[in-house]
């Protein structure tokens, strides 16, 4: 193990420097300069402020799978000396460099587990996401900036979790003490920093424990995916509970699991390129089938759907993971207000007393 | 030469080479009629413009013209009946609106709106057609290409390398 | 406010019974925001508020699928509207998407709507306990203590320009009616900030906001205009007007696709710009081309609910264009 370093506040920008300079450095920074408490994730450049004390508005998601990727180039050929004989080539390369992401939080990491499970696990598994995900490590605070909207605690994660980071970053007085999680994390911050003083160990130490001990929202899940199975043809209950959805999908947009995606092929003349953007389930036309037939026609069904898919097929299916990482982005960014907990909570209720 | 991207700089510099892109919305009844007559009297006007035939201007929709200059068609043109003259009897004053609403708004959006131009040239008037041209292409050569509402230059994909060639034979 | 809350509470109990739904806003987690409620008994009635958090436009419930209409044909759907909602309304009656003697209309003049990101860029909150609105000034209570605001540096932009506080339809009045904030020569005021720069300015500007944009359609969806989100051009393969592709052509073509749909209808309702996750300026590209209805046709939209929009139709005789 590398074991701790400890970056001073007045050196971070110079220590961003030099790790941007071995590896492609992504930090979370303001994305409007008279707007700085919007947020997002951004390539490292010179002159850039990262902003480390809040959450960002925008999860490192594209990161790992961009909004927009194209999976492969094709152009049609025709030989004029012999016209019955076309041909198609087709291009798929992709280059992918290695990256570090500087400043997420436990929730984004974690999020980043479902992601997983979805595109490497089982018999098809996504070269794509795969090859980013190989070459692409994760420095992630210990978060002590939980708002009202937070709630990490409650899906199996928590502020001081480190489950899918390669390195800790503890903030401390004066700075941060950087520890290495991983084998492959291991030389990165070489050089970059002092050994930490046995103080700001001792008082790293503390931070942990103390934000570990911190629980992050206080919705209780369990039982909740059979409650979702009894509740599911309750109209009424997703009638009260989501009337207000404007089927905007803005929560999609900013939710860190959210990985629903539409293929198309974008052709101009004889060339084109098959395109991987993200889509909402929470769009009309997203179930919309080429017969016409929309399995589901109504916003309700939509919630429902997305209420069941985070909290009761991914747990199903992926051995109780929960398919949420409890940042409240969704709940923050919703603008009629709607509150997943408030729904995903009163599941329980009447459920019980209906037995 | 091929080029993926159909909107890279590098395409745009190859068009400007070969004479600037320039569309032009004609209805079917009068002002194609128009620039017919000015064909059959052979009057000369430049090559840049490049027709579509569309029944009437009520048919223009005002991001016909949007999207043409917003992915850098050098210039648009319309041109249909006199007002009170449309073969469909009020097309043409549906357009009229339209299209001098989006003349304001186009610029505000940061669209040159000098490389958008509509004109009412009926059948006969080919003298007329030959004029609003000439006219209108010399008004976009002095503007140059256009390079739409693209950051320059990096934003554009990367052009192929290394492709995987397979033949696949088509079906006759 | 709260004599006006009470005085609503009133006048739905009165009227709940002729009522299929009722619909207005009620508390949310965040003390800064509401969230839109349905209100079918008489016991909900209570959680039903007035206050300038109540920002969301509700119109947009009548006529979005499942657009909400009474199943009974003797009853009708009762509705919360402030003044630049009231015009939404009448927008929405011109066109023909709602009957108005199908309405029940609570009408409540407003003196603007608390926009809780400007909030957030004065003080940066946690855990808001309270929070309320005496006279010009914003009190609110935090983990941090207790902070007062200009209530004018934390306003929605459209409230600073706001012509028309007072309903411009409604069968009941809450309240009293109040005063515009702003003189007629300055509502377009920042439509014209920007007209005065020079293009390459204003293409930098255009540019660098609407990079940000991520095209997940919520300020189309949030519009009551936008009525065929569901079949939306924007969306549609065939035609193609738009790739998938998230390029500046892109975005662009998506805003100017949502605005020309919207010129001459729009009626500066607000919502495309507060529900923006991105914080992006849209709703000043609706607002240039309502200047150029105003300037050109003498048109305002959302006030007589018998005018047509008029881009939907012509005048033989005009001159000047």
């Amino acid at each position: 193990m590398a074991g701790k370093i400890f970056i001073s506040i007045d050196r971070l920008t110079s220590t961003l420097e030099k790790l941007s300079a071995k590896i492609d450095l992504w930090i979370p920074a303001s994305l409007q300069p008279d707007k700085r408490e919007l947020t997002g994730f951004v390539p490292y450049h010179a002159g850039i402020v990262p902003i480390l004390d809040r959450q960002s508005t925008l999860p490192p998601k594209k990161i790992l799978l961009p909004q927009v990727e194209t999976l492969l180039r094709f152009e049609y050929r025709k030989d004029p000396r012999n016209p019955l004989k076309g041909s198609v080539s087709l291009d798929d390369k992709t280059e992918v460099r290695p990256a570090l992401v500087f400043g997420a939080r436990p929730c984004d990491a974690k999020a980043f587990l479902t992601l997983d499970r979805v595109f490497t696990n089982g018999p098809y598994v996504d070269p794509y996401y795969l090859e980013r995900r190989r070459n692409t490590l994760f420095a992630t605070l210990v978060c002590r900036q939980a708002d009202e909207a937070c709630f990490c605690s409650s899906v199996g994660s928590g502020p001081a979790d480190t489950e899918g980071s390669d390195f800790r970053v503890i903030p401390v007085d004066g700075g941060y003490v950087v520890d290495a999680l991983t084998e492959k994390a291991q030389s990165l911050f070489n050089s970059l920093g002092d050994t930490p003083t046995q103080h700001q160990e001792a008082q790293a130490r503390q931070v942990v424990e103390k934000t570990s001990q911190h629980r992050v929202g206080d919705l209780d899940l369990a039982g909740s995916t059979g409650a979702f199975r009894k509740r599911f043809e309750e109209d009424d209950y997703w009638q009260e509970m989501a009337a207000q959805c404007l089927s905007c999908g803005i929560c999609t947009h900013v939710c860190p699991t959210c990985y629903c995606f539409t293929i198309t092929d974008e052709i101009k003349n004889l060339h084109g390129e098959r395109l991987r953007s993200w889509d909402s389930c929470m769009f009309y036309q997203y179930s919309l089938e080429a017969s016409g037939h929309n399995p589901r026609p109504s916003k309700l069904n939509r919630y429902r759907n997305r209420v069941g898919h985070k909290f009761s097929y991914i747990p199903e299916k992926y051995d109780g993971l929960i398919g949420c990482c409890g940042c409240g982005r969704c709940i923050r960014s919703c603008p009629v207000s709607i509150d997943i907990r408030q729904i995903v909570g009163r599941l329980k209720e009447n459920a019980c007393e209906s037995e | 030469m091929t080029d993926s991207n159909p909107y890279s700089t590098a395409a745009t510099a190859e068009a400007a080479e070969q004479g600037l892109k320039i569309l032009g919305f004609l209805c079917n009844w009068c002002s194609y009629g128009g620039a017919d007559t000015a064909g059959v009297c052979r009057f000369r006007q430049p090559t840049d413009l490049r027709i579509v035939r569309i029944p009437c201007t009520g048919r223009m929709d005002p991001l016909f013209v949007a999207k043409s200059l917003i992915y850098g068609v050098d210039g648009v043109l319309v041109s249909g009946c006199h007002p009170k003259d449309c073969h469909y009897a009020v097309g043409n004053l549906h357009a009229r609106r339209r299209l001098e609403v989006l003349k304001s708004f186009l610029s505000f959006m940061s669209i040159d709106a000098r490389r958008f131009h509509y004109a009412w040239v009926s059948a006969s008037e080919g003298q007329r057609w030959q004029q609003v041209v000439t006219e209108f292409s010399e008004q976009i050569h002095r503007l140059g290409p256009n390079l739409g509402v693209r950051k320059q230059p990096g934003e554009n994909l990367k052009p192929l390398d290394g492709q995987k060639q397979i033949t696949i034979p088509c079906p006759a | 406010m709260e004599t006006d809350t009470m005085q609503l509470h009133k006048l739905v109990d009165e009227a709940l019974p002729e009522l299929d739904t009722m619909i207005g806003w009620a508390a949310s987690y965040d003390p800064l925001r509401t969230t839109p409620i349905f209100i079918r008994e008489a016991k909900s009635i209570p959680r039903l508020i007035w206050s300038p958090f109540c920002a969301q436009n509700l119109t947009g419930y009548l006529v979005k699928p499942p657009a909400l209409k009474p199943a009974d044909k003797h009853k009708r759907i009762g509705i919360c509207v402030k003044g630049c909602d009231s015009r939404s309304l009448v927008a929405l009656i011109q066109e023909k998407f709602v009957t108005r003697d199908r309405l029940r209309i609570f009408g409540i003049p407003c003196r603007g709507t608390v926009d809780w990101r400007q909030v957030m860029r004065q003080v940066p909150l946690s855990h808001v306990r309270s929070a309320k609105v005496e006279d010009n000034l914003l009190i609110v209570d935090d983990a941090g203590g207790t902070h007062k605001l200009n209530l004018e540096d934390v306003l929605a932009r459209k409230c600073l320009r706001c012509r028309y506080p007072n309903p411009v339809v409604y069968d009941a009045l809450i309240g009293e009616p109040t005063v515009s904030r702003i003189t007629p020569e300055d509502i377009y005021r920042d439509v014209e900030a920007l007209e005065k720069r020079p293009l390459e300015e204003r293409l930098a500007f255009w540019q660098s906001e609407l990079d940000r944009c991520m095209r997940c359609y919520a300020c189309r969806n949030a519009c009551p205009l936008c009525v065929c989100q569901e079949r939306c051009i924007a969306e549609t393969r065939d035609p193609k007007w738009l790739t998938q592709r998230m390029g500046i052509p892109e975005k662009f073509l998506f805003h100017f696709i949502h605005a020309i749909h919207l010129a001459g209808r729009c009626t500066e309702c607000g919502e495309c710009e507060r529900v923006c996750p991105m914080e992006i300026p849209v709703a000043l590209m609706k607002e240039k081309l309502n200047k150029i209805m105003e300037e050109m046709l003498g048109y305002v939209a959302g006030l007589d609910p018998t005018a047509i929009p008029p881009l939907l139709t012509f005048n033989p005789s005009e001159t000047g264009i």
